[in-house]
């Protein structure tokens, strides 16, 4: 394998572009490791272009652009200085380096310095380890269609289809989009039109959110169909749609790498107690990731990692927190990348057994779903036992371990997330935790348990006009039922909320803004432990 | 050992009071138990009956008259069979009879108690949205007309026995056991209702205009709470569109069962010509799966629905129901699958066609009679095809709608069909040198 | 005829009529109508105490006609009667007032003008009842033995239950074999018993029962008389004729299967049947190997005019046969083109299951828009559809092409209809005496139908409905004597014209044209509708019990007009 560093560098048009050029006709020597792409703007340079070269296997990616106050668009630069800091920061948590990518400015007269940047950027390059993510292993394999995919689908009982559209009639994206189908999509499969169903983009606009299954009177496992689909599709339509150009899924399967280490453990508040093997093991999730890449809309995720720890050392546990714990693999199973889905388990499961922990607490709908359902199924019994956070807190209730110190006079209106509804079966204990605080008024949504409505986006896919006007109308639902709190039990849940209602909306902003916590932070205030 | 030519009948519906009848009109005496204060079952309860739109209590009640004044009928109502002994020719079956706290014979139907009892309490026969006494008849035209005291509700005011003009209500009246020996056992048990609520999506016990077949017959039909004026129960305003949902419960693998109960497709249709005679500007859809039309005269009955009714079959299951809290309106939301568009709708009243399914109470009674039931809780026939209203006790057979779903007409004849195998038995007893 | 002397008890029934209606003063009322000779008022009528005042009265009044104003007739009019009887009057001397549905309860807001009301209706019931005359219930008696026409399964099933019930049967089948349309069948869902198999078990059981006189390849010629003596003559070949008398008559005839000449290419390609003709197939072990089978449901069933039921058993034929199809040949491809899909009763839904678990593929198509088969080379058919819950155009290549026709009444079933009086409905179907509640009885007396001929049905629905007219059959000729209506036509024959327009109208074919040319009722079968009496131009025909004089008075009455 090569021990030369590749670099690949966004160059913008207007200063730097013209700089690499000078050095050229200036015939000033750099070395060769250099590919260069021209963007209009350094401001071009989106996250995603980063992840997707060092995922490919670059050992480094350049951005130049503009001195300052030179830019051609006037403020490009400083827009890719906030962006290309982000991205360092998301290098650094996944452990491959923020010194990867580095921002320099180069203007038009300055050949020399174009050169002298590239030659120390190889230089320092050469110096640090090449790129694990190298090999290329961890991209996707492509499957091919296997016939005994589709004996897994029989499983899903598609076969028993009796065409009444129920499916379609109690879809939230089939109401808001009238031609959307899952009936269609279904019956086109039965009589054997599978690559339309395959290619097509409804394959991907699906919400898995198993409403469909839950009042199908076949039992048709819809959303699991759709999974199996997603696997053996291509995923070029896939590419198209998926939201933030896929950055997060590229992460998920950047940390399949086994060289690589995470430097993940900075959320931890001052003073927490956490240990390497335990009995209960606390299962983060991709929040630390999710911080960074939604930092602008000041959610504060990470106060949700940090108020378990703190509710948990209240009590007096001691929960073991992985410093290398890979994402559980929940979009990469839903959209159909099997391979690394499988890769990540395996990681995951491995440490949780190094740390010999016998239950595994999240606060995350989604890992509780994998780590519970999906780990089980795929990959096989794994001798731990997996409970949500509010599972935890129930029992912990029960025993008369929580203590509330304050008295905190909210109404509030709690969403079923899917992943912990539907998906599980898990209504009463968030309610039974949040009924317990003192001072809450908890107030219920006309769709409420197994009728809740999805927050309206799933692995980060189809963020269209659909999954808004489905956002809008279960926000204003919750509004409408007079609470003052939305209480959720999945980041997800609040991440896609506040996407919609930082956008521009087609109705007053006054009818759907609510304020929003998580269930534990909520847990945490109320023990005067935030 | 003597043979017997009494025959037991367990039910009192159609096809028991069907059964009875022939037996007796043949001269065999019959023992009609029933578990309600009156005979009549489903059919009683009923406004018209499709396809012909009789008057279901008006073709009804001449045979339960012939029930009570055919002198072989013996009527055992308010009453329940407790066990079993013995084979074909010779049963010994008792009998409890429930006190009704009334001298029977002393009761001339006349209603005064019931107009002086000031407990209300929700009426069974009208599904619970119409109101009756502590001391009642389940219907006007009930066989007996004797009234009866529900001892849950009765409050032991003793007004009734004030107003009575015969002296007839008798509190100290005990349950009576009634030791039985007849030569045959049939079993007619009949059908009730799929609980609906368990469809949460559709809002049955949450929404006040969300209401099931049997309840909004009781709506339509004169004897019944509004006195067969088509209102809303949630603001007595009256209806402008009602939608029906058909197989609530049923062909589902799973939150159901998966048979189809064969009768919810055509008694939406009569229902909804119905609601266009009673209001004419009343708009009424039907949302089916597939429509049943295999009975006859029922293709008929539809196209008449559809075009000289003008009502609507638009072929989708909804997925859901939601409720306008402030006006009671409902929507529901559906895929018109022959349109291929996801749409919804505002109606007044939503209709929900439940599966029919068997009593739970024959669980019980499959034990006390040794008969092998089904995983729904049907009577098992002993050949579904050659031998279908045999079972498997030599002696006992099953008809109606406890042996499989069917409509009155079929009912009927299978209630022929085991008078007839229940009279070959005792035939052949007396063949067999019994008499 | 005796002078009337009336006797009218008028019933307070507690306070349902007390209440309202002011009783002693309908009481005093009545005692100023013509011919009323004695009036008092009961708390309830009904009860044994009001039971023996009116023995009481009959005896101490000499009373010959008796009035009870009271409730309705539909309750207690057949107690009355009895207890008229019991007093030594002619049960039909006797006439009811309703004062209480038909007055106190439904004005219970007005008490003067209900009890003017009240007033009337006695009135009403007083003139009847001075015009009433004694009827006597004739008796009839029956032949313990019974004609059952037609050997399929329902007549087989018919017979056998009627022969170990005690009965003489004979069974008269037109065919050399017995048991129709079972015996081309393969496999009889839902318990997949071999067609053949089922069936012998009956024949053998038939030809062995003493009690049943087997008649094939005969014919039924001529039917005449009533129930309870029936004489009936059959033929056998060209010249073997025997006749015999029986009680009752059981049409088991069966039906044809209809062939769709001329539609999809029936009769024009080689490859396209009828379901029918798939079963011999199937049953003959003749069905090769094929890659697709498409099969079309409602060949000339639910049309628009003409043929507009649904036959009921297509679809659970088409769907037994593709499961045999997938049995015999894995690999086949099948194709179920329905409309709505006939999978009724307990068990069949879970055929559909099964079918779509062994994956047969199902396409909905609407009447509107359907299928097209168009030949191609080498014998391939393409099926053209409009894939309704698609709404897409779906052509499907197809080596055999299976269509589903309706069941048919036999040709020759207008003569059968004609012989025995009983009436065919719009469907061809025999049309029996009232559809919800008597669906095996035909409106004659002492004539039943089962199977088949009644309507398209499955092998165990007609196993049911023969055990069914088994039941229905057997009732009069258990009891022997049949008491029939007293409330029956009369014929004045010298007013008769003999235009036969009451032979025509009754539903019951009770009357017929003597050896006079005049009208002359069988008292037996009149049901006393007062059909004929309506239609009679020269008042030559009227009802006992209901004449046209007496409903006249009433209505006259009604109106408060005096009557002589």
């Amino acid at each position: 394998m090569e021990t030369e560093p590749k670099i690949v560098a966004f160059l913008c048009n207007w200063c730097s572009y013209a700089g690499a050029d000078l050095a050229g006709t200036s015939r000033i020597s750099y070395p060769p490791n250099v590919r260069p792409i021209r963007v209009m703007c350094s401001g071009r340079v989106d996250p995603a272009f980063v992840i997707s070269a060092l995922e490919t296997g670059a050992d480094g990616v350049l951005v130049t652009g503009c001195h300052p106050g030179d830019c051609h668009y006037v403020s490009g630069n400083l827009k890719a200085e906030s962006r290309m800091k982000t991205t360092r920061e998301l290098l650094a948590l996944l452990g491959l380096g923020p010194e990867r990518l580095r921002l320099e400015w180069v203007s038009t007269s300055e050949g020399a310095r174009f050169a002298q940047v590239v030659t120390d950027f190889t230089d320092d390059l050469r110096k640090t380890e090449p790129n694990p993510l190298r090999a290329g292993s961890n991209t996707r394999a492509s499957v091919t269609m296997k016939d005994v995919v589709f004996d897994g689908l029989r499983n899903t009982n598609v076969q028993y289809c009796l065409e009444c559209g129920k499916c379609s009639g109690s879809c939230p994206i089939s109401k808001v989009n009238d031609s959307y189908s899952p009936r269609r999509t279904v019956e086109r499969f039965l009589l054997g039109f599978r690559g339309k169903v395959l290619s097509s983009t409804d394959l991907w606009n699906c919400l898995t959110c198993f409403t469909c299954t839950e009042r199908c009177p076949s039992d048709v496992r819809y959303p699991d169909f759709i999974k199996i689909c997603r696997s053996v599709a291509s995923k070029e339509v896939m590419e198209e749609l998926c939201a933030h150009k896929g950055i997060t899924m590229a992460l998920s399967r950047i940390m399949t790498n086994p060289g690589l280490r995470q430097q993940r453990m900075e959320w931890l508040p001052e003073g927490a107690k956490i240990s390497q093997k335990g009995k209960l093991l606390y299962f983060v999730g991709c929040l630390p990731y999710f911080d960074v890449v939604f930092e602008d809309f000041k959610l504060d995720l990470l106060k949700i990692p940090q108020n378990v720890v703190k509710v948990l050392n209240k009590i007096g546990i001691k929960p073991v927190v992985l410093s290398n714990e890979k994402c559980c693999g929940h979009d990469l199973l839903w959209t159909g990348d099997q391979e690394n889905f499988e890769r990540l388990a395996k990681m995951n499961l491995a440490e949780i057994k190094k740390a010999k922990a016998t239950q595994v607490v999240t606060a995350c709908p989604e890992c509780y779903r994998t780590l519970k359902k999906d780990y089980p199924e795929l990959i096989g019994s794994q001798g731990f036992e997996v409970l949500h956070i509010s599972e935890l807190l129930c029992g912990l209730m029960d025993r008369g371990k929580i203590e509330y110190n304050s008295n905190l006079h909210r109404k509030v209106v709690y969403q079923d997330p899917c992943r912990l509804g539907r998906h599980m079966g898990v209504y009463e204990p968030p309610r039974k935790v949040i009924a317990d605080i003192p001072g809450i008024d908890l107030v219920e949504m006309g769709r409420n348990r197994e009728n809740a409505v999805c927050c309206g986006v799933n692995a980060w896919l189809s963020c269209n006009k659909y999954s808004k006007a489905v956002q809008i109308d279960r926000l204003m639902e919750a509004k409408a039922t007079g609470a003052d709190l939305l209480v959720t039990a999945c980041p997800k849940c609040q991440i896609h909320w506040k996407c919609v209602t930082s956008e521009k909306l087609p109705v007053d902003p006054k009818e759907v803004t609510m304020e929003m916590r998580d269930l534990t932070v909520l847990v945490a205030e109320a023990m005067c432990l935030t | 050992m003597k043979a017997n030519n009494s025959i037991l009948v367990i039910g009192g519906g159609i096809a028991g009071m069907q059964a009875s009848l022939d037996l007796a009109s043949r001269g065999l005496k019959v023992f009609l138990v029933e578990r309600s204060p009156s005979i009549g079952g489903r059919m009683s309860q009923l406004d018209k009956t499709f396809p012909t739109m009789d008057c279901s209590i008006c073709i009804l009640a001449p045979k339960m008259i012939d029930c009570l004044r055919n002198p072989n009928i013996t009527l055992l109502t308010y009453s329940e069979v407790q066990e079993v002994s013995g084979s074909a020719g010779n049963f010994i079956v008792k009998v409890l009879k429930k006190p009704r706290f009334i001298k029977e014979e002393r009761c001339t139907g006349c209603g005064v108690c019931a107009q002086h009892c000031p407990v209300e309490v929700a009426s069974e026969f009208d599904m619970g949205i119409g109101i009756r006494r502590a001391i009642y008849v389940p219907l006007p035209q009930a066989v007996p007309l004797k009234y009866t005291i529900d001892e849950e509700h009765c409050l032991k005011c003793g007004l009734c026995q004030k107003m009575c003009g015969t002296e007839a209500v008798d509190f100290d009246q005990k349950p009576e056991t009634i030791i039985l020996n007849v030569g045959a056992i049939l079993v007619a048990t009949g059908f009730e209702l799929f609980d609906a609520r368990t469809k949460s999506e559709y809002g049955y016990g949450r929404f006040q205009n969300v209401l099931i077949s049997l309840e909004f017959e009781r709506l339509l039909s004169a004897s019944g709470p509004t006195g067969g004026h088509l209102l809303r129960l949630s603001d007595g305003r009256i209806p402008r569109r009602i939608a029906f949902i058909q197989c609530v419960g049923s062909r589902s693998l799973k939150g159901g069962l998966s048979f189809c109960s064969s009768a919810c497709c055509m008694y939406a249709t009569k229902e909804a010509i119905l609601i266009r005679e009673h209001e004419p500007e009343c708009e009424v859809y039907i949302f089916y799966n597939d429509l049943k039309v295999f009975g006859k005269g029922y293709q008929d009955f539809v196209t008449r629905a559809q075009s000289h009714w003008g009502v609507n079959y638009v072929r989708a299951l909804p997925g859901e129901v939601m409720e306008d809290s402030k006006t009671g309106d409902v929507t529901l939301w559906y895929e018109d699958t022959e349109e291929n568009m996801t749409k919804s709708i505002k109606v007044d009243i939503v209709v929900l066609c439940p599966a029919l399914i068997p009593r739970a109470t024959n669980k019980e009674l499959g034990t006390i009679l040794g008969l092998e039931l089904d995983e729904y809780g049907f009577f098992k026939p002993k050949d579904y095809l050659f031998a279908p209203v045999d079972t498997n006790v030599p002696g006992v057979f099953i008809c109606g709608y406890c042996q499989s779903p069917k409509d009155i007409p079929e009912s009927v004849a299978q209630a022929s069909a085991a008078a007839a195998r229940a009279a070959e038995v005792i035939a052949l007893l007396v063949y067999k040198g019994a008499y | 005829m005796e002078v009337p002397r009336i006797g009218v008890f008028v019933c307070h029934c507690g306070i349902n009529i007390g209440g309202v209606v002011n009783v002693p003063e309908v009481v005093k009322y009545a005692m100023t109508l013509p011919n009323v000779v004695y009036s008092e008022d009961n708390l309830y009528t009904c009860s044994s105490e009001g039971l023996s005042k009116i023995k009481e009265g009959i005896e101490k009044h000499n009373i010959n006609r008796v009035v009870v104003a009271s409730c309705t007739p539909r309750t207690h009019e057949p107690l009355f009667r009895a207890t008229c009887e019991e007093a030594g009057l002619n049960k039909y001397l006797f006439e009811m007032a309703n004062i209480r549905e038909h007055c106190s309860w439904s004005h219970m807001d007005e008490p003067y003008k209900a009890t003017e009301k009240a007033k009337d209706i006695v009135r009403m019931a007083v003139v009847k009842a001075r015009l009433l005359e004694p009827q006597e219930e004739p008796e009839i008696e029956v032949v313990p033995s019974t004609l059952v026409i037609g050997s399929g399964i329902s007549g087989m099933t018919a017979a056998l239950s009627l022969a170990d019930q005690g009965f003489q049967v004979y069974l008269v089948e037109k065919e050399p074999e017995l048991g129709g349309t079972v015996r081309h069948l393969h496999k009889l869902y839902p318990t997949m018993v071999e067609a053949s198999e089922g069936l012998n078990k009956l024949v053998n059981a038939v030809k062995l029962n003493k009690n049943i006189k087997v008649l094939s390849s005969t014919v039924v010629t001529q039917v005449k008389g009533f129930i309870g003596k029936f004489d009936v003559s059959v033929q056998k070949g060209n010249s073997d004729t025997a006749n015999f008398r029986v009680g009752t008559i059981i049409v088991a005839t069966g039906a044809d299967v209809f062939q769709p000449v001329g539609m999809y290419g029936y009769k024009e390609y080689d490859n396209v049947i009828t379901q029918f003709e798939l079963e011999q197939l199937l049953k003959g072990g003749q069905l090769e190997k094929t890659e697709r089978i498409v099969m079309i449901q409602c060949i000339g069933a639910r049309e628009e005019k003409g043929r507009t039921y649904c036959s009921r058993i297509c679809c659970m034929t088409a769907l037994k046969n593709a499961l045999l199809i997938k049995d015999l040949h894995p690999e086949t491809d099948v194709y179920i083109l329905f409309r709505d899909l006939q999978t009724y009763g307990k068990e069949y839904e879970e055929w559909h299951r099964m079918a779509q678990d062994r994956g047969v593929k199902f396409i909905k198509y609407v009447q509107e828009k359907p299928p097209q088969v168009v030949a191609g080379p080498d014998r391939k058919l393409t099926v053209d559809v409009y894939h309704a819950l698609l709404g897409e155009q779906v052509r499907v290549e197809s080596d055999l092409i299976v269509l589903s026709t309706p069941l048919v009444q036999h040709e020759d079933a207008k003569e059968l209809s004609q012989m025995l009086k009983v009436p065919l409905g719009l469907d061809g179907f025999f049309f029996e005496a009232h559809v919800k509640l008597r669906p095996i009885d035909f409106a004659t007396d002492g004539i039943y139908v089962c199977g088949t001929a009644h309507s398209p049905k499955d092998a165990a629905e007609s196993v049911t409905q023969a055990l069914g007219v088994a039941s229905r059959a057997a009732i009069p000729m258990a009891i022997r004597h049949l008491r029939t209506e007293a409330i029956t036509a009369i014929v004045d024959e010298s007013l008769c014209s003999g235009c036969g327009t009451c032979v025509k109208i009754c539903p019951y074919s009770a009357i017929e044209k003597d050896e006079k040319g005049v009208a002359r009722v069988t008292a037996v079968v009149c049901k006393g509708c007062g059909m004929c009496g309506a239609s009679c131009p020269e008042k030559a025909i009227s009802m006992r019990h209901f004449t046209d004089e007496q409903v006249v008075a009433q209505a006259l009455a009604a109106l408060g007009r005096p009557v002589t």
